[in-house]
């Protein structure tokens, strides 16, 4: 498999507080690639990082073979690079279709439109009975599933998806490994994917990266990193 | 005959607040885009006025021609002062955009000084005027507000139906969001900016149909404390809230001043120029997310 992204020593952060201490990794396309590690480790910055809402101040990202380091982050997204961002960020005083138009921002998609649309209702069937109502209004595992739809309605090749399962009861949970599942094997879609949960990351994973404290402290495929014992406690509290 | 009085202000009250509200449609973009409170708003309705009446006392063109002028040049205006000043301020504290806008203002008002001097000015424009039993409506406050409606209808389709201003209420609502979406949220800050400074500018033309000899460099001041009243009312970021309550802004102080009038040994004018501070303090005491305003 060829590679779709690759970031080499990355560094960034929020004003003088340095956050990403020269992680590295790869996204393998077609693949889905897990980052894991405890709370802090900076995962989410690293995908704010890749996406230019922070801006890198080391380090490059190299996006389907070109250097994407210092683009802006529209640029990106029309790239084909999307993030469901943790925390959601819906366009709670709109509706679940204008959520979903916006998401068909990026002129590309804006082409895809109708296709895109028919795709994520047949994803999300709940997001088709709810299309006229105000997103804010939604309940919190139907807005986890409007940022997943909103992100494929930007037509991405590479996805990625900051906690989709965050605060979501077990069964949506399932709900939403199946759904990543289907968007990587349906779609062929590459996915990088950085969750809290383990044991269901590790099960949908091709590939795991385990960060902390800004760096990548190890990487494997999900039975190696699931088998030694002292990732598990070291980092990944289980 | 006090009923009389009473529904003939109350009409010349509907039209100016017409006008009210597209004066203040601007300062609520702009605030609700990017939490800057333009105090420098009324000075921008100044420099409306000025080019009204340059283009129609020196050059003979008529204050229609006068609006998309001043649209295009107060955008002009806008896009200046965004990439110059406002850009820096976007993440800075508040007092600084207070401070830069506010600056902004004073500039504006003595270039203008420099150039026209600091007398009251006005035109005729000499269109006729409407007789009806209770009031005399001059026909250049009809077209002031039929041509605020216009505008206001116009920038309602445009934000509900066209791409970039859904991409603006997006940015509004939430702008990380609207990031992810792939929205290039710094030109969409510069593009409100502009458009607000270009609404507020044409406002400018409107209010001229209102103050026959009442264009100075510093007539602004007085707008921008009714805006702010006004956007309150309206639930401050939203456009279309701000326009409506201009129209009852326009109404309450246009009845207020008949029936102050009636209350012996009381100055009518300087109680109604206070109604304003009387209707904000007892909003915010009752309601404090505005009349119209959400949550």
């Amino acid at each position: 498999m060829s590679s779709m992204l690759r970031v080499e020593n990355l560094e960034s952060g929020y004003g003088s507080m340095q956050v990403l201490w020269k992680p590295s990794l790869e996204v393998k396309k077609g693949s889905i690639t897990s980052l894991l590690g405890p709370n802090g480790a900076g995962k989410t910055t690293l995908l704010q990082t890749i996406l230019g809402s922070v801006e890198p101040s080391g380090g490059s990202i190299i996006y389907e073979e070109r250097d994407v380091t210092h683009s802006p982050t529209h640029e990106k997204v029309d790239m084909g690079i999307v993030l469901a961002p943790e925390g959601k960020h819906l366009f709670v005083g709109m509706s679940v279709h204008e959520n979903l138009i916006m998401g068909a921002f990026p002129k590309e998609a804006k082409k895809y439109i109708d296709a895109s649309l028919s795709m994520v209702y047949s994803l999300f069937p709940i997001l088709k009975e709810r299309t006229k109502q105000i997103a804010g209004l939604l309940s919190g595992g139907e807005q986890q599933m409007l940022t997943i739809a909103r992100a494929l309605m930007s037509k991405p090749k590479l996805i990625m998806l900051d906690e989709p399962s965050q605060g979501l009861a077990p069964l949506l949970v399932q709900l939403v490994f199946e759904t990543i599942e289907k968007m990587k094997v349906e779609i062929g879609l590459t996915i990088l994917l950085v969750e809290q949960n383990v044991e269901a990351s590790l099960k949908a994973a091709d590939y795991v990266y385990i960060m902390h404290e800004g760096r990548i402290k190890a990487e494997g495929g999900p039975e190696e990193i699931g088998a030694s014992r002292d990732i598990r406690e070291a980092y990944l509290g289980i | 005959m006090i009923l009389q009085l009473l529904a003939g202000n109350l009409i010349h009250g509907l039209l100016l607040g017409g006008v009210y509200g597209l004066a203040t449609m601007g300062l609520s973009l702009i605030f609700g885009v990017m939490n800057v409170v333009n105090v420098g708003h009324g000075a921008f309705i100044m420099v409306g006025a000025f080019i009204t009446l340059t283009l129609f006392s020196v050059l003979g063109i008529s204050p229609v021609l006068a609006i998309p002028v001043a649209l295009l040049m107060g955008m002009a205006l806008g896009f200046f002062f965004f990439y110059t000043v406002m850009r820096r301020l976007i993440k800075a504290p508040e007092l600084a955009s207070l401070l830069a806008t506010f600056a902004i203002g004073i500039l504006l008002e003595e270039v203008v000084k420099l150039i026209f001097g600091a007398d009251f000015r006005g035109y005729n424009w000499g269109l006729g005027k409407i007789v009806l039993p209770i009031t005399v409506i001059p026909l250049s406050k009809i077209y002031a507000f039929i041509g605020s409606i216009v505008i206001a209808l116009f920038l309602y389709f445009w934000f509900s139906k066209t791409r970039l201003g859904t991409a603006v209420r997006a940015v509004v609502e939430d702008s990380e969001g609207a990031r992810v979406c792939g929205v290039n949220v710094g030109w969409i800050y510069a593009l409100s900016f502009a458009i607000g400074i270009g609404l507020t500018v044409m406002s400018g033309v409107m209010l001229t149909m209102f103050i026959p000899v009442g264009i100075n460099p510093y007539m602004g001041g007085v707008y921008t404390l009714k805006a702010f009243v006004i956007a309150v009312l309206g639930g401050l970021s939203s456009p279309y809230g701000a326009f409506f309550a201009g129209l009852i802004f326009g109404l309450i102080e246009n009845g207020a001043y008949v029936l102050f009038a009636q209350i012996p040994g009381v100055a009518p004018f300087p109680l109604t120029v206070s109604l304003a501070f009387w209707m904000l303090f007892f909003l915010l005491l009752i309601k404090p997310t505005g009349l119209l305003g959400k949550k």
